[in-house]
């Protein structure tokens, strides 16, 4: 049974996964049917993608020449100790009087895989910085509304590109809301976006990924055993030596996974840099996509490919250190949650004005484009409307059969979301089975498993495109072609199980060997075994899986749009740009309704999810 | 009631596959060296040896969590070669417990009987109580087994395991991880339950003195090989080989050269001063020995083979002290009634206590 | 208006339901259709008695079906009484636009769609491009289009092969605020410090006015000169967003920055939804606008040859013309006595003194490379 489900996956990867990338990432190594490395020699050798680092590829064995370079580069830094510095974040206009050293270094050209991954470290520490308090307080904290705010936490994984952007505007923009209430108490008004774009960009992809690192740390950190912070307190550690020396360590894997997915994420950022910081800091990605555009799928594929390897290689790097991670212990008694406010006295505590303003903070960052954008969809240039509805509306009740409709979209979404999560929480379970105990060859198939996050969505959408849509010609004139509803959401469940397998994995791996094979001494096959004693005690890495599996196929939208060619399968965010035209209120509008459809899906997942967890 | 009989068997591990296993982290995986034992119908036999011996390895390819490279395993005859676990018919009980935590103590001990009906036509609810009865755990069925001890969970897991009845009951160090006053009474039980069920059991532990205890037979492991197998008392008094006669109890352990034999008795010159003992049983064309004197055998008032030992710790175990010292480079363990007075102490040995372990020509 | 991102849709055959499926090719070796062979004729001479039963299949971008009061509708309406055996199907425009169809063609798969209503320029270069010169669509005779004479001059598109007639176009021009800014005249304006850090552009790789913003600078400064315009630009602090939406529904009208390049249609959306129009003033670069002609094509193997003509032909009658204006904010492609306009609409949306645009032949070979090179500029690090 469990080696059927493992074929019925292996199948499933290699058709809707493997097939259609290596469609396209042949394109890389073959011209004219010859193997080749030559595409690889361009594009490492072309300092517009690898800045000073293209001179090394050239001519690798020049090493004299390099060095000579790197010293004169190194001469030329100027270390200067100042007293000013001034925080380079766009809403700070004061200068802040912190000692700070200053190093000026000449300039080096990153080229665009340098600037790319700069930003994604960028990406990847602001991540975690912001999603770290909020782990948190969601972890030791109790309060009214908490399990809503860690069910809805997954809520910005799923908003399109665009949204966000237009959401970020209509927050941070010269008019938008922050500096309307800015105005009110006589502030302002402060160009957020304009005096520095990168930092809105790091500030967008915080807003997607923070939260994924707050949803991840909030689980390890709800199962740290009290008895061995107890343990350590009576050994003498103090508060905060026994939080160092076992909280810590325990939080580290969680923190770890976190920022790895945000660093494969902002680095194959895409919609978010354009659309707020411009061209000027455009990423692999954005290349990768223009390349597709202009049919050079040589180059494209080239990219993609190095790409690729980047990713998977910290993925392997990560899922060793994970491996080494073992005996991590299960929550036989998880940390008691404090009150948050329990009296007037306690407010005014300078942990709790922390905390008060990090949620101050939050407020701004999360809510506030999520609330401008519902705003923006309820006003025109004249206040209050509601024709934007009136269009969904009538678009409803009046609109053609041909034409989008919003409840063929909402029920969709709903239906291959519930669809993924079907497929994608067996996929996930199964790859987490095979690989927890099968060593080092364990963690390799486990990061070939990890593939559906490494490849670029440009290029899985035109090797599905390509290799599925179109058909791939078999001998005998047969064809192979894969479409239709069902191929939506294998393909959702490829995107999807690799998050369940990361939920799952570290659960399992902790759960006692000795359990399964008492079971099995009593009789249970391997596959019983795993229902009637591994699933059950991974339940909350489950729940998690399946809530982002729920996620992925809600938000999901280039393959969606590609698989889609009944347009009765059009799902909520291609419906949002399908109503994007010159008027943008429609889409905004339907984005609204997927924001709300998707936050009251998430509450009841967490919520029945919730009774299966220990 | 089954026979159960390990031929010829070995396990070695790639280069690449590695195996993690219950009580042994990776490192520890253990393989063995052409195991050949036969354990009797309603035996209670015990693999004992130090970490790392391959008792535990020994075990799991009995229950079938680890083939074999090549040998046999057979029940009762019938070869076990790739019959997965859950075909052998074979209750397990670990050092961890490994209970269920999400069922209750009646779910646990219940749970072998969705797959193999309970025994003599009861139902599953009268076999969960008699078990329990057994394990002396009546009316604790609907407790989590987090709400137990851990003796309460280890006896839980006892039966759990023999609620199916099996024809084997395998025990990898059930006990280790329990006080001693428990896992003496504990032991005591498992003994009583065993005989009164009259099941062919094998027991795994690197407690010594547990395994003469409990034992019908026991085999003492070393480095993936079994060293010695045999009752208690003869291993005990008999070890075969110089690694048993140390790890099984205290021993007194000393190299000689024979200096003279008289056909009965041999006089052995023994460590630096070449003082002369005498000694029985030792071959008559030995010229080396390897010899030893349980604790016991070395008194006060025993004028042979007169040692002095330099005390150096004293232990008191009620009954008996424990001293620790040496002799002519020899370390000595002694038993004596009353501690010793002053720094030395004599004592002497009869020649027939002393037992060759090995001896060599040249 | 058609968004050239990646984000289209696919509509076509309704084969929701099913996820994989082995088919076996049509392998009957039909005669491939003889009209593309016979170059020195009249292409597609009239018949006596057209065949104008039958569903007629054409493929358009999504806001011509989904937008807010689309021209899609009224067009199927509107056709399908003047033809009442025929019926007109709407199919989206797949994600990947016209690259779609090159593929299809390359892979010899066979293509459903009758007509495409929506042709650029640079996709006819694009086809020409990947496919054998004059591919993908048929040679049209216009004799058989009565009202193709209406079209205005220079709104041909110079397709040397004639295989697309425009139905209306669009200007590109900058949207500026009048209470910010006075109106730059010139290219060089923008170079001015006045105009420091106040233009808001789109990507030329994904975005239509984008692209045809670029072109017009390498009208107006020649493939030598454009890029150290932009250079200049650039330092002058221009922003490259991605596309028109963040553009201008995102930065502009959160007041990012007062200038935007944008339609010379801005003020209908505005006056429409409300707003001051003192954010919404029109301005037309040295005099002109850059005209982004949208034209209409009859697919190779069309199977509805002459209902494809029929539509062509109805697509440039008066009421049409009118309605696809109107609804898709574009001007008509008919001289001014063919159509007849709301005034509201003729108030607010501005046509520039001069229209300018780069044909068929001067991007035939170079649009990608101006397009990476200005790319590769902007983007450098």
């Amino acid at each position: 049974m469990l080696a059927l489900l493992a074929l019925a996956t292996a199948a499933v990867l290699a058709v809707m996964l493997y097939l259609p990338t290596g469609v396209v990432l042949v394109n890389a190594v073959v011209e004219d049917s010859i193997p080749t490395l030559a595409p690889f020699v361009d594009v490492l050798t072309d300092p517009f993608y690898f800045g000073v680092l293209a001179d090394v590829f050239a001519d690798p064995l020049a090493i004299g020449e390099h060095l000579h370079a790197l010293a004169g580069w190194l001469a030329a830094i100027s270390i200067s100790v100042g007293l000013e510095y001034r925080l380079p974040l766009p809403f700070v206009q004061f200068e802040l009087p912190i000692p700070w050293v200053g190093v000026e270094t000449p300039g080096v050209r990153q080229g665009l895989f340098g600037f790319t991954a700069y930003q994604a470290a960028l990406s990847t520490i602001a991540s975690v910085a912001i999603g770290l308090p909020a782990a948190y307080i969601l972890a030791n904290y109790e309060f009214y509304g908490r399990r809503t705010l860690r069910s809805l936490t997954i809520l910005p994984f799923v908003l399109p590109g665009i949204m966000v952007a237009v959401g970020f505007y209509a927050m941070f923009g010269r008019s938008g809301t922050l500096n309307t209430i800015l105005g009110g108490v006589g502030l302002g008004p402060v160009a957020f976006v304009e005096s520095n774009p990168l930092a809105i960009v790091i500030l967008a992809h915080a807003f997607y990924n923070a939260p994924l690192v707050a949803r991840i740390t909030v689980a390890a950190w709800e199962s740290v055993d009290i008895r061995a912070v107890e343990t350590a307190r009576s050994l003498g550690a103090s508060e905060r030596r026994a939080f160092r020396d076992v909280v810590v360590p325990q939080l580290v894997p969680a923190v770890l996974t976190g920022a790895l997915l945000t660093f494969i994420f902002t680095f194959m950022t895409f919609p978010i840099v354009l659309a707020l910081g411009g061209l000027q800091l455009a990423t692999v990605e954005v290349w990768i996509y223009d390349r597709i555009q202009r049919l050079d799928y040589t180059e494209a594929a080239t990219l993609a490919v190095l790409e690729t390897i980047l990713s998977l290689g910290l993925t392997y790097a990560y899922l060793r250190y994970e491996s080494a991670q073992t005996g991590l212990s299960q929550a036989a008694s998880p940390p008691p949650k404090e009150a948050l406010f329990p009296d007037l006295q306690t407010v005014l505590s300078p942990r709790r004005l922390a905390i008060l303003g990090y949620g101050l903070a939050a407020l701004i960052l999360f809510v506030g484009p999520l609330a401008s954008l519902v705003v923006g969809s309820l006003t025109d240039g004249s206040g209050f409307t509601l024709r934007n509805y009136a269009f969904l509306l009538e678009r409803q009740l009046e609109g053609e059969s041909f034409q989008t409709q919003p409840w063929p979209a909402i029920r969709n979404s709903l239906l291959f979301g519930v669809a993924t999560l079907v497929v994608a929480v067996p996929m996930g379970v199964v790859i987490s089975v095979l690989t927890v105990r099968a060593g080092r060859s364990g963690t390799i198939i486990d990061t070939l498993a990890m593939l559906p996050l490494a490849v670029s969505g440009v290029v899985f959408g035109i090797g599905l495109l390509q290799g599925l849509v179109f058909g791939i010609s078999l001998p005998g004139g047969w064809q192979f072609q894969v479409t239709g509803a069902v191929a939506i959401v294998v393909a959702h469940a490829v995107a999807a199980y690799p998050f369940v397998t990361r939920n799952v994995s570290p659960l399992l791996s902790n759960v006692d060997p000795a359990m399964v094979e008492s079971a099995r001494a009593l009789g249970a096959s391997r596959f019983r075994a795993l229902l009637d004693v591994e699933l059950p005690l991974v339940a909350s890495g489950i729940v998690a899986g399946a809530a982002f599996a729920f996620a992925i196929s809600i938000g999901e939208f280039s393959s969606t749009v590609i698989l889609a060619s009944g347009s009765e399968s059009y799902t909520m965010p291609v419906a949002v740009e399908r109503y994007l035209g010159r008027r943008t209120g429609p889409a905004i509008a339907m984005g609204t309704l997927l924001l709300c459809v998707t936050a009251a899906s998430f509450v009841v997942i967490d919520r029945v999810g919730g009774r299966y967890e220990l | 009631m089954t026979e159960l009989r390990l031929a010829g068997v070995s396990k070695r591990y790639g280069d690449t596959e590695t195996s993690t296993t219950a009580g042994e982290s990776e490192a520890e995986a253990i393989a063995l060296q052409n195991v050949d034992l036969t354990v009797n119908d309603g035996e209670f036999f015990t693999l004992v040896g130090p970490s790392g011996c391959g008792k535990t390895t020994t075990l799991r390819t009995i229950a079938g969590f680890e083939e074999p490279t090549t040998g046999t395993v057979t029940f009762d005859g019938d070869p076990m070669t790739g019959v997965p676990p859950e075909d052998r018919d074979v209750g397990v009980v670990f050092q961890s417990y490994a209970l269920f935590p999400h069922l209750s103590v009646a779910e646990n001990v219940s749970y072998g009987l969705k797959f193999r009906a309970p025994p003599a036509g009861l139902t599953v609810d009268e076999r969960v109580r008699e078990l329990l009865e057994l394990v002396d755990l009546e009316g604790m069925g609907e407790r989590d087994p987090a709400q137990l001890s851990g003796g309460q969970q280890q006896r839980v897991a006892l039966a759990r395991a023999l609620a199916p009845a099996p024809e084997l009951l395998l025990l990898d160090e059930p006990m280790s991880a329990l006080d001693a006053r428990l896992r003496e009474s504990l032991r005591r039980q498992l003994s009583r339950i065993q005989s009164e069920l009259d099941i062919t059991t094998v027991y795994v532990t690197h407690d010594q003195a547990e395994a003469l205890a409990i034992s019908d037979r026991l085999a003492v492991m070393h480095d993936g090989e079994i060293e010695q197998i045999g009752r208690p008392k003869d291993v005990y008094r008999e070890p075969d080989s110089r690694f048993v006669a140390e790890f099984v109890g205290d021993n007194n352990v000393f190299d000689g050269r024979v200096v003279d034999h008289d056909g009965e008795r041999a006089t052995v010159a023994v460590g630096e001063t070449q003082t002369r003992v005498t000694l029985a049983g030792v071959p008559t064309d030995a010229t080396h020995i390897a010899a030893c004197v349980r604790p016991g055998a070395l008194r006060r008032e025993t004028t042979q083979n007169q040692l002095t030992v330099d005390i150096e710790t004293t232990e008191f175990l009620g009954e008996r002290v424990r001293v620790h010292g040496h002799w002519n480079s020899v370390p000595i363990v002694l038993r004596l009634a009353e501690p010793p007075s002053g720094e030395t102490c004599s004592v002497g040995f009869e020649p027939e206590a002393a037992h060759v372990i090995s001896s060599s020509e040249t | 208006m058609k968004r050239r991102t990646f984000v289209g849709t696919l509509g076509g055959g309704a084969i929701a339901g099913f996820a994989g499926c082995l088919s076996r090719e049509d392998t009957g070796d039909e005669d491939e259709n003889g009209d593309a062979n016979g170059d020195e004729q009249t292409p597609d001479p009239e018949p006596e008695n057209p065949d104008l039963e039958g569903t007629l299949e054409v493929v358009t971008y999504e806001s011509m079906v989904d937008g807010d009061n689309p021209a899609g509708p009224w067009l199927k309406d509107a056709f399908e009484e003047a033809y009442p055996d025929a019926e007109l199907e709407w199919t989206r425009l797949p994600d990947q636009g016209i690259n779609h169809y090159i593929n299809s063609a390359e892979q010899g798969e066979s293509i459903d769609p009758d007509v495409y209503l929506g042709l650029n320029i640079d996709d006819l270069v694009t086809v020409d491009d990947n496919l054998a010169d004059g591919g993908l669509f048929r040679e049209l005779n216009t004799g058989r289009i009565e009202r193709s004479g209406r079209i205005r001059d220079g709104l041909d598109m110079g397709d040397p092969h004639d295989r697309v007639l425009t139905y209306d176009t669009g200007y590109i021009s900058l949207v500026y605020d009048e209470t910010e800014v006075d109106e730059p005249q010139t290219f060089e304006d923008l170079l001015d410090p006045a105009y420091e850090d106040a233009l808001l552009a789109q990507n030329a790789q994904t975005s239509d006015p984008g692209q045809a913003f670029l072109l017009w600078t390498i009208d107006a400064f020649g493939e030598d000169g454009y890029l150290d315009y932009w250079q200049d630009l650039q330092d002058n602090g221009v922003r490259v967003l991605d596309d028109w939406t963040e553009s201008y529904y995102g930065a502009y009208m959160n007041e990012e920055r007062p200038i935007v390049v944008s339609y010379s249609t801005d003020q209908v959306f505005a006056s429409a939804e409300g707003h001051d129009l003192s954010r919404h003033q029109v301005g037309f670069l040295n005099d002109q606008g850059y005209a982004n002609p949208e034209g209409m094509a009859i697919f190779e193997d069309a199977d509805q040859l002459d209902l494809a003509y029929a539509f062509l032909d109805f697509a440039l009658s008066n009421d049409s013309q009118a309605e696809i204006a109107e609804r898709n904010v574009q001007f008509p492609a008919v001289e001014d006595e063919y159509v007849d306009l709301d005034e509201e609409f003729d108030q607010y949306a501005y046509v520039p003194p001069e229209a300018v645009t780069v044909g068929y032949d001067d991007l035939r070979g170079n649009v990608d490379d101006w397009v990476d090179d200005w790319a590769r500029e902007v983007a450098s690090q």
